[in-house]
């Protein structure tokens, strides 16, 4: 590594982030109104969000050569990299943020012109687009030292990541993570996990330059661990009625847990958002103004129609309540021990929900809809999502028939706008808010 | 159905019908890997589900997005109008997000009468693979027990495991010299894909009966390599004798990619592992699209293909992530590509014949 480009790196972060500051005080100064009148005021956090994503971001414009860089799938075992140094990028994060942007379509195309069928994921032709075009709303995209792949979120990222080895040229990690059938997974699977991460340790020591130091993977863990948990106890607090913060919100105040998963920043963020959020509570502040209905929401968000779907509910006084997707991130949380960061990370990265059975994925809507007291479910039938999608049909059925929970599958994409029919998603949603209006 | 010089081969229902009325019992086993000795050791005779095509597939649109692909669709169609009602056991490997919900949902929500269970392959083929495999086979042991109630020893392993051997030695054999076999591709592949639900002994006396006649002259059609998940639906294979193209080798998830090397390890388990990991590379195993580009240019080049056509399924993301860097590939490698997409639950379109007629005019 040059000292060239060790001064890029530290010229170029710094100037960065004085720059993003002074766009985060420029906001708090003149803080954004709602967006609606039936939702409440914004979090005051929000530019503080922005800002650090976009210095994430911001540092992977600088990293090549100055820091190696890994690119992880979002349910991977981060820690490993983290305690090595790397520079990680989420490419599912950054679809997303394509996504939200509404620059995916533009950028998958890329990936169709070159022969990926409109048939396979948006999140991947959105990163393969990036990858070869160079396309990105976030500056430039670091090229990869290593990818790591872990198959608990899908058996996508494997055939993705294949792809992303192909075209970089670049070493591919893979934590195979046999799916969960049933309750508990087999000995032998958490073994077998167990196996891949300490024989990742080798390759990645290798290209980090350096050895793996315990204290180190135990700090990252514990790290991870904290932000979970306060993760989760913000979630929590939506127990309160009305709720303090929708879910709509949460898809936004995840990117941190997911992204940066792993840093002190991280802790402090969620520390800062939970004491936010309480004082919502205490001051009656809510997400939606007259809330009348809370609902759950199953898989992926549409990053393109969040503020559609947030303000069209809210004039109906609905609120997002909770949502499988943003609980996959804290759920976890008690399964991290940080003393034995790598025979507890076997058993955490095993049990995502992505991993587990449809079944399994029922019995988490149920226990979701008691604890935050919900008064139904939109199932999200997500044409990129596969694994979380399959077996929504009989989810919906089974909570409407057998536990009385008025439930709508909305059939939709989570990054390709080309398949939201918008006319017919209102239609549906005005129809099932219509039912829940009528119900006793 | 009859093949010119070897006979008849038996259908799947005289198959079946045959084996129960002996007392064995059936394991309906879906796509792609699995451990074809195991059953045989329990007394369940493997009958692989790909698919299949004639299937009335809205019995599964009550449980499937019209995104999921037909394999799965159909598999699960098939299912529920009472075509597995004949199966003791449902074998559901894992080898994609479509089948994986195939397995679960069976499991959670149809719960058939019979009893499903799940097999989870590994993505690789590193030492804590094979050690995780030939754990998962033992599990699977386990499972079969308690649901049979037999407890097969290590010898009853093996002998199975050296009758599978040796079909997939002769149906490697019938790959490697199908074109001197003088048996057109919709003969071909019947006898290639009656492995999929004979019995592995019975499937290597006819295999034989083809091997042994004397080689007669290769067809004349134009020679390709052929691509894909299945060669199905109905059809499709008449339709290439058709238009004047001879499939001379090909890397179809259930044919060519399941040509499995022998075992070594003295242990049964062990041995089964060795044998589902040694065999061609396979996405959905996880191997590198570049070994997956150097057997298709190896086997074009071994069999004369003058082109490669990937025959892909619809939603098939395993297939669909590889296709533009095989493609790409090949090319570079003065293969000449094409791509057709096809569904399990309609003909063949005439698209679709068309394009293949143009391929093939393009490399005549």
């Amino acid at each position: 590594m040059s000292a060239g480009a060790a001064a890029r790196y530290h010229t170029g972060v710094a100037f960065g982030r004085a720059a993003l500051r002074l766009q985060r005080l420029r906001s708090e100064i003149r803080p954004a109104r709602s967006p609606s009148e039936h939702l409440g005021p914004p979090l005051r956090l929000a530019p503080r969000t922005k800002e650090l994503v976009a210095r994430h971001w911001l540092e992977g414009r600088y990293a090549n050569p100055h820091r190696k860089v890994a690119w992880v799938t979002s349910g991977a075992p981060v820690e490993l990299l983290k305690a090595l140094g790397f520079y990680v990028v989420y490419p599912e994060n950054h679809a997303a943020i394509c996504g939200t942007a509404r620059v995916a379509v533009s950028i998958a195309s890329e990936a169709e012109a070159r022969g990926y069928s409109r048939d396979l994921c948006s999140y991947a032709r959105t990163d393969l687009g990036a990858a070869f075009s160079g396309k990105t709303p976030v500056g430039r995209l670091p090229r990869p030292d290593l990818l790591l792949a872990c198959t608990n979120i899908c058996q996508t990222v494997l055939f993705w990541y294949r792809v992303l080895a192909e075209h970089f040229g670049a070493p591919l990690l893979l934590i195979d993570t046999p799916f969960v059938y049933y309750d508990v997974a087999p000995p032998h699977a958490i073994d077998y996990v167990r196996r891949q991460l300490e024989d990742a340790v080798p390759l990645a020591e290798r290209i980090a330059g350096r050895r793996l130091v315990d204290a180190d993977l135990r700090r990252v863990a514990r790290l991870s661990k904290q932000a979970s948990e306060l993760w989760m106890e913000v979630m929590q607090r939506n127990r309160h009625r009305p709720a303090p913060i929708s879910a709509i919100d949460q898809f936004i105040q995840m990117a941190p847990i997911v992204e940066m998963r792993g840093d002190a920043v991280t802790v402090d963020f969620y520390a800062d958002l939970l004491r936010e959020v309480d004082e919502r509570i205490r001051d009656g502040v809510a997400a939606v103004r007259l809330e009348r209905h809370r609902l759950l929401w199953d898989n992926l968000p549409i990053w393109y129609r969040l503020r559609y779907l947030g303000e069209t509910l809210g004039a109906q006084g609905v609120v997002l309540a909770a949502s499988t997707y943003t609980n996959a991130w804290g759920e976890l949380a008690p399964l991290i021990d940080p003393d034995q960061p790598l025979e507890s990370a076997a058993r955490t990265y095993l049990y995502p929900i992505l991993n587990r059975s449809t079944g399994h994925k029922l019995k988490t809507m149920l226990a979701m809809a008691q604890d935050y007291a919900l008064d139904g479910v939109i199932l999200h039938s997500d044409r990129s999502c596969k694994p979380y999608s399959m077996g929504q049909m009989d989810q919906r059925d089974r909570l409407i028939r057998e536990h009385g929970l008025p439930a709508l599958l909305l059939e939709a994409d989570h990054n390709d706008t080309r398949c939201f029919n918008e006319e017919q998603a209102s239609s549906r949603l005005a129809a099932f808010l219509e039912m829940l209006e009528a119900r006793p | 159905m009859p093949l010119a010089g070897i006979g008849g081969i038996p259908t799947r229902s005289e198959v079946i019908r045959a084996h129960k009325s002996a007392g064995g019992g059936i394991a309906a086993v879906f796509p792609i890997h699995s451990p074809r000795a195991l059953l045989r050791a329990f007394g369940l005779l493997p009958v692989e589900v790909w698919g299949p095509p004639h299937v009335d597939v809205s019995h599964g649109a009550a449980h499937l997005q019209p995104y999921v692909c037909s394999i799965v669709r159909n598999a699960l169609s098939f299912v529920l109008a009472g075509g597995l009602d004949v199966a003791d056991v449902l074998v559901v490997p894992h080898a994609c997000d479509s089948l994986q919900g195939l397995g679960s949902i069976l499991i959670d929500f149809v719960r058939p009468r019979q009893t499903v269970l799940p097999f989870y392959p590994p993505r690789g083929t590193r030492p804590s693979d094979f050690d995780y495999l030939t754990a998962e086979l033992r599990a699977l042991y386990t499972r079969l027990q308690a649901v049979t109630g037999l407890t097969p020893s290590g010898e009853t392993l093996r002998d199975g495991i050296t009758r599978e051997e040796d079909a997939d030695r002769v149906l490697t054999l019938l790959h490697d010299l199908r074109r001197g076999l003088g048996l057109n591709s919709a003969e071909f592949y019947t006898l290639a894909r009656s492995r999929e639900y004979l019995p592995a002994e019975v499937f290597s006396a006819i295999a034989r009966q083809a091997l042994e006649r004397p080689p007669v002259p290769a067809p004349s059609g134009l020679p390709v390599l052929l691509s894909g998940i299945v060669p199905e639906p109905a059809g499709v294979l008449e339709a290439f004798d058709r238009i004047g193209a001879t499939i001379v080798a090909d890397d179809f998830a259930c044919s060519g990619r399941r040509l499995y090397p022998p075992g070594r390890d003295p242990d049964p388990f062990r041995r089964m592992a060795e044998g589902l990991l040694g065999g061609p590379p396979d996405p959905t195993r996880g191997s590198p699209i570049a070994e997956r580009l150097r057997r298709l240019i190896a086997l074009s080049r071994r069999s004369g293909a003058r082109g490669v056509i990937f025959y892909t399924l619809k939603f098939c993301e395993p297939e669909l992530f590889d296709l533009p860097s095989l493609r790409g590939g090949l090319q570079r490698a003065g293969l000449p590509t094409t791509s057709v997409e096809v569904d399990l639950s309609e003909g063949l379109p005439e698209q679709v014949q068309t394009r293949l007629e143009a391929f093939l005019e393009m490399i005549a």
